[in-house]
């Protein structure tokens, strides 16, 4: 059992606007702004404070660099042509996306003091977010386990995690730290694949284990009716839990998958 | 927020937000892994012949329409080795992959 909602409780959560000028130039792009504030855009101030615990924690993935990337959760969503900003009451920031939904978000100062939002074209609800946290170099459909671990200490401390209703967004994270999640067999942390999996395999010098079935599509315990309360919602079959808290495990394990799909089509490659 | 709001959504939040409290999982139909070995052809077994072989067992199924199989065997230690079938569109076995038991796994 994951993170549930009470729907009807989110009609609570109803969006104001806010319009507002521009300050004067600053050195940066400004612009004049209406901006409707919606109440479970990803806050600037927690992705910023993400960004800042890679790099307190950059020992886990000391050759690893860090984006962002979006996903999609909604099954309607179209995920190209994304365009996303960092807005804040008197300024806004436009934040290239890549092809594959990708970004680094750029540090300013006025954002962080307008506890700004960043926000895409999208309905946030719609995309699920997620610390992307790569070492180069590593072989074709493999990841690292300290990469893992790193993401989801950023991605919990960036508040990108969208498991629960944003009505009670806050009080999740004033109940589950990084540490508690990401150190936990409990913390129930899911991670992507870029393919549907069918099996995820551990190595660590001499030793290699399969994952457990139940390390793979979120637990295969979500029925239909759960789905639309989990970030995994359109990607369940791309879906695998980590154990990133298992010591026993090196930061240097490789986890290495194989796909439903030998070969890979355009298609599945981009989710 | 009031301390007795902050009290009723603090009490709320721990029924709705079970994030620490996951069940056991659901293990797969037990079966005779030489049986299994015998029967199970990627390639060639059907959903049908399964169902009369072994019997309804953990399944997840996906968007897509392929679905993941789960049976179980025996092992060593009351432990027990993973069966994991896919099952494509057409109902036909496409690949098929054996999960020991390891000694880190835990003694059910």
């Amino acid at each position: 059992m994951r993170r549930i909602v009470l729907p009807a409780l989110l009609a609570a959560l109803l969006p104001g606007a806010a319009q507002a000028q521009a300050q004067p130039d600053q050195g940066i792009q400004t612009v004049t702004v209406t901006y409707t504030r919606d109440p479970v855009d990803k806050s600037y101030r927690k992705m910023i404070r993400g960004m800042e615990r890679f790099q307190r924690e950059h020992a886990l993935a000391p050759q690893a660099t860090l984006r962002f990337r979006l996903l999609p959760r909604s099954p309607t969503v179209d995920m190209h042509g994304i365009t996303l900003r960092v807005a804040g009451d008197h300024i806004t920031v436009p934040v290239a996306v890549a092809p594959d939904n990708s970004f680094v978000l750029p540090r300013n100062e006025q954002a962080l003091q307008e506890d700004a939002a960043v926000v895409a074209n999208r309905k946030t609800t719609s995309m699920t977010w997620r610390a992307q946290v790569t070492t180069p170099g590593l072989p074709p459909d493999a990841r690292r386990l300290g990469d893992l671990r790193l993401e989801c200490l950023v991605g919990m401390e960036a508040g990108l995690v969208s498991n629960s209703s944003p009505l009670f967004g806050w009080i999740s994270n004033a109940l589950t730290s990084p540490e508690q999640v990401c150190n936990s067999p409990d913390g129930n942390f899911l991670f992507f694949t870029e393919r549907p999996l069918f099996s995820v395999t551990l190595h660590a010098g001499d030793r290699t284990e399969i994952l457990p079935f139940h390390f793979l599509y979120a637990g295969g315990e979500q029925t239909r009716d759960m789905l639309p309360f989990c970030d995994c919602q359109v990607l369940l079959d791309r879906t695998y839990y980590a154990p990133i808290w298992d010591r026993s495990w090196p930061d240097d394990t490789l986890v290495t998958f194989d796909y439903m799909d030998d070969a890979p089509t355009a298609q599945e490659s981009t989710p | 927020m009031s301390a007795r709001r902050m009290l009723a959504a603090t009490t709320l939040a721990a029924v709705l937000l079970p994030g620490c409290a996951t069940r056991a999982p659901e293990p797969g139909t037990s079966v005779a892994e030489t049986r299994f070995d015998t029967l199970v052809v990627p390639g060639r077994t059907t959903r049908a012949e399964l169902l009369a072989a072994f019997g309804p067992t953990k399944t997840v199924v996906f968007d897509s329409g392929m679905e993941a199989w789960l049976y179980t065997a025996p092992a060593a230690g009351g432990r027990h080795t993973e069966l994991v079938l896919l099952v494509g569109r057409d109902g036909i076995v496409r690949k098929l992959r054996k999960r020991p038991a390891y000694p880190t796994d835990p003694v059910p």
